[in-house]
């Protein structure tokens, strides 16, 4: 390009080359090493052995992974895809001529910009403790008061809430795929007779796939790394019903100082993510619609 | 009548949303027998009382010291996150490196990649160089350009740079640093400014490196002093609790409603033309 | 070879496997007014990027000034360049746009300041020069963009297509000043343009590019009048040249293209007038162009602006024969016979 020589490119590329190598490409292989050893925290790595398969194998037998792997299966599939619809059916009402949109966006947004801090994770506890506010709201509404975080079946629901609650970022992203879809389609498909759900399924939905698979990633990888909630707001209890993979693995490396075992566990939960990531890869041949963004040009 | 459907649903939705904030807020103002009696967040008899114990937190140090530490955290940790990324997006914008292909899609690939796998190893090659309970493991990394999302936002940027512009510098004699300082920069500032905005925020919400890189109390930054004094505070003391988390919000808080439109504009541009 | 010539040897540029410029040569002397003029996509704008050095031929040498600067930076080429899109730099006010290139290369504040003030001078911009380019409408920009070329104080300045993003009456005002710019400074210049009174009325000589190769050069007339193929024949003038394909009685019955510019093609009510249908008539006011056929070919005749025509009716045309052009098999213009 006009730039001259590729020298400077890979000067410019250099602090990147080089933190992936240091601080991505290391770790990521040390990681799978250690995952074939019995190394303790507590001692110099040289005292490390290698075991073989012994973490994988011990993994497969152990009651708390299996519990940990299923809650974190049921969180993903609960929040991805209520959180999505819900930011998608926000950002449609909201893409309207509206007054004070700005203020709308603003209230759904800020969750998202606190949600994922320690402070929101601490108020969290007393808005579904016992008698704190969610439940204060149910027995004003006549319904009777909830044991969040005591239950196991409901403390799920405590953290699941929380990641609910931080839509705002997802319904920005599609607001804006929804404002960038142009307003001629719609009136050409007025002018057709169509429907406003045909409208809808027939223009919105398919403009919209590209955004759709954005959000759909992106919240994907994030719910598989949750770990603020579970450790502030119920510590993966109770009885390990919020004992999301992340928690698990910070604990067996940090806790129980067996970083083999943790090792293992977060290869466990890397495979299980580039699967999913692989699988929405592949199936978004099949639907999503990339509009062709610019005809080829004229070039004098 | 549609409108009207819609601004209800707007209006409900939003206070659902704002609710539990309110709530917060008005509880570290009210005195602690108030905050559980009911549902209103307005306080009968407001107090300080809440601010005054909690800015001491139970523990040896003040807010102030926590608020410090996360500055001194933070801080440089945004400005090498924006000066690498810029770099890099540079690089990989402009220059046709060899294997440039392959190493963008290893960028893409990192941002997908679980941080839980390289959680451990990090942790025991900071051990090895002696980084333990100092802040270098907390910003460094990022000087390398390691969290490509900032990467990517900035190369998502530049793709709609005028390319006539860069070539009228070059025409000025400028080399492709000069360039970058001179013209590029100061034209995609309000992307600068997201990456700078949204690193920000994200390293206030970090709670998981601080917890297993820093074991003095005194380097706590406010997510693990916040943590730290709600384990050793009494447990009724509730409305010094909701003042403490109060406190820890306003620096984000302030920024944002300072700053939203950067917030907005650098996440839409990530994503839809992404 | 002396100072603001520019001399192109077998200049080639190649993009991948896409041949864009093929064996250009040329020599431009001083002063000229060099237009570049062509099709889309005949490489133009790629030749004068290879003369800024925006771009390094992939074959050929190139010569500016009497130096081969061929593989020199374009900042040190003594070239300066406008751009279609004026590429102004939003953040910095007119005078320090202009002021720019003299920054970088470090030049003495005293003499920035002395240029910038000269060049503001010559294009009326010495009310603007505290404003930001947002602030300022196209015809304006686009005396800045001229501006910060001129405080270079070039061997040769540049254009780039630099009126295509004018409307059209702000074109027709600025091609006056571009001229009187040319007549003012009398360095050499080259523009790129696509449109063809634009070339016709600047150039001290026009260039004709298709597909990568030089058609011809000449001064405009020369071109207008004397083209030398089919192609040059009926890319200048508007409307385009009439071709109507025909057999040389005197040379064999030999198959050739007959060009015959539509003012060169008249009305005549003699019985050995061509005849001719009436299409349609465009009236302009001050002429009428008359879309004619004869015998299943279409011809257009400029005429005069209230000529008394209209569709269907029938016509006979008289073809002035010291006007027509004759083109072989190849293309090329054949040397006239009587």
């Amino acid at each position: 390009m006009i730039y001259g020589s590729r020298m400077s490119g890979l000067l410019y590329l250099s602090p990147y080359l080089l933190g992936l190598a240091v601080f991505t490409l290391f770790p990521f292989v040390a990681s799978l090493l250690l995952s074939f050893s019995d190394y303790r925290l507590q001692d110099p790595v040289s005292a490390a052995q290698i075991i073989g398969f012994e973490n994988y194998q011990a993994m497969l037998h152990d009651r708390t992974f299996g519990k940990s792997l299923l809650v974190t299966l049921v969180y993903v599939f609960l929040t991805v895809p209520l959180k999505l619809a819900f930011a998608l059916f926000i950002a449609f009402v909201l893409n309207f001529r509206l007054r004070g949109i700005g203020a709308f966006r603003t209230a759904y947004y800020l969750p998202s910009i606190l949600g994922g801090s320690v402070a929101i994770a601490v108020v969290w506890r007393y808005v579904f403790a016992g008698d704190g506010l969610l439940n204060q709201a149910f027995v004003l509404m006549g319904a009777a008061p909830i044991n969040w975080l005591g239950e196991p079946a409901y403390a799920m629901g405590s953290i699941v809430l929380l990641r609910l609650w931080q839509f705002g970022s997802a319904m920005v992203i599609f607001l804006a795929g929804l404002q960038g879809i142009p307003t001629d389609l719609y009136e050409a498909a007025r002018l057709d007779g169509a429907s406003a759900w045909q409208v809808f399924r027939r223009i919105t939905l398919p403009l919209l796939t590209p955004v759709i698979f954005f959000n759909f990633i992106m919240q994907v990888i994030q719910a598989f790394q949750e770990f603020n909630g579970p450790y502030v707001i119920t510590g993966g209890g109770p009885l390990k019903s919020t004992y999301l993979l992340p928690l698990m693995i910070y604990e067996e490396a940090f806790k129980y100082f067996e970083v083999g075992y943790a090792s293992a566990l977060s290869w466990a939960l890397f495979v299980l993510v580039a699967l999913f990531t692989a699988l929405a890869f592949r199936s978004s041949k099949y639907w999503v619609f990339y509009a062709q963004e610019r005809g080829e040009g004229d070039k004098s | 009548m549609r409108a009207g459907l819609r601004y209800g649903v707007l209006i409900a939705v939003g206070v659902l949303m704002l609710y539990p904030l309110l709530w917060m807020v008005g509880g570290s103002f009210k005195p602690n027998h108030e905050i559980f009696d009911s549902i209103g967040f307005i306080p009968h008899e407001p107090t300080l009382e809440g601010f005054a114990k909690g800015w001491h937190t139970s523990t040896e140090y003040t807010f102030a010291r926590y608020l410090l530490n996360t500055f001194a955290i933070i801080l440089p940790k945004v400005v090498v996150t924006v000066v690498s990324s810029v770099l890099v997006a540079f690089g990989f914008a402009r220059f046709n490196v060899p294997g440039k292909r392959a190493l963008f899609g290893l960028l893409i690939a990192t941002i997908l990649l679980p941080k839980s796998v390289l959680l451990v190893p990090q942790y025991l090659m900071f051990r090895e160089m002696g980084w333990l309970d100092t802040f270098l493991p907390l910003y460094v990394p990022s000087a390398f350009a390691t969290e490509g999302f900032f990467v990517f936002m900035i190369i998502q940027f530049m793709r709609s740079f005028p390319r006539e512009m860069e070539e009228a510098a070059v025409m000025d004699g400028c080399n492709s640093l000069q360039v970058l300082w001179h013209v590029v920069v100061p034209v995609i500032m309000p992307a600068i400014i997201s990456v700078a905005l949204f690193q920000f925020m994200w390293s206030m919400n970090d709670f998981l490196s601080p917890l297993i890189y820093l074991s003095s109390v005194e380097k706590y930054p406010v997510a693990l002093a916040l943590k730290l004094s709600i384990d050793v505070t009494e447990a009724t003391s509730w409305n010094q609790i909701l003042a403490m988390s109060t406190i820890a919000l306003l620096p984000s808080l302030a920024l944002f409603f300072a700053a939203q439109k950067y917030f907005v504009e650098g996440i839409t541009v990530g994503a839809v033309k992404g | 070879m002396t100072r603001s010539s520019v001399q192109l040897a077998g200049v080639s540029k190649q993009f991948g496997p896409t041949r864009v410029l093929g064996g250009v040569d040329l020599r431009i002397e001083p002063g000229e007014f060099i237009v570049f003029v062509g099709p889309s996509g005949c490489g133009k704008s790629t030749l004068l990027r290879l003369i800024a050095g925006l771009e390094e031929p992939t074959a050929g040498r190139i010569h500016i000034s009497g130096r081969d600067v061929t593989h020199t930076h374009p900042s040190k080429r003594g070239v300066a360049m406008v751009f279609q899109s004026y590429a102004l730099y939003p953040h910095m006010s007119v005078a320090e746009n202009m002021a720019f290139g003299l920054k970088i290369q470090k030049s003495p504040k005293d003499e920035i300041d002395a240029r910038v003030r000269r060049a503001a001078g010559i294009l009326q911009l010495e009310a603007l020069l505290d404003r930001k380019p947002r602030a300022l409408s196209g015809g304006q920009r686009q005396r800045v963009a001229i501006g910060r070329a001129i405080v270079r104080e070039p061997d040769v300045f540049l254009f780039d297509e630099p009126l295509s993003n004018l409307d059209a009456s702000l074109r027709g005002q600025m091609r006056v000043e571009i001229a009187r710019l040319h007549a003012q400074l009398g360095t050499t210049m080259i523009y790129v343009t696509h449109d063809q009174v634009e070339a016709m009325t600047l150039a001290s000589r026009i260039v004709v590019l298709n597909g990568g190769r030089i058609e011809q050069t000449g001064t405009p007339l020369e071109l207008y009048h004397r083209p030398a193929n089919l192609f040059v024949a009926g890319f200048l003038g508007s409307p385009g040249m009439n071709f109507l394909p025909a057999q040389l009685m005197s040379h064999h019955s030999q198959a050739v293209t007959v060009g015959v510019r539509p003012e060169h093609v008249a009305l005549c009510t003699s019985e050995d007038g061509l005849p001719a249908e009436v299409a349609l008539v465009e009236r302009l006011g001050g002429e009428a162009l008359a879309h004619l056929r004869i015998g299943g070919h279409a011809v257009v005749a400029k005429l005069a602006g209230d000529i008394a025509l209209a569709a269907r009716d029938t016509v006979r045309l008289q073809i002035d024969a010291r006007h027509c052009h004759f083109f072989d098999g190849q293309g090329n213009a054949m040397t006239a016979p009587a």
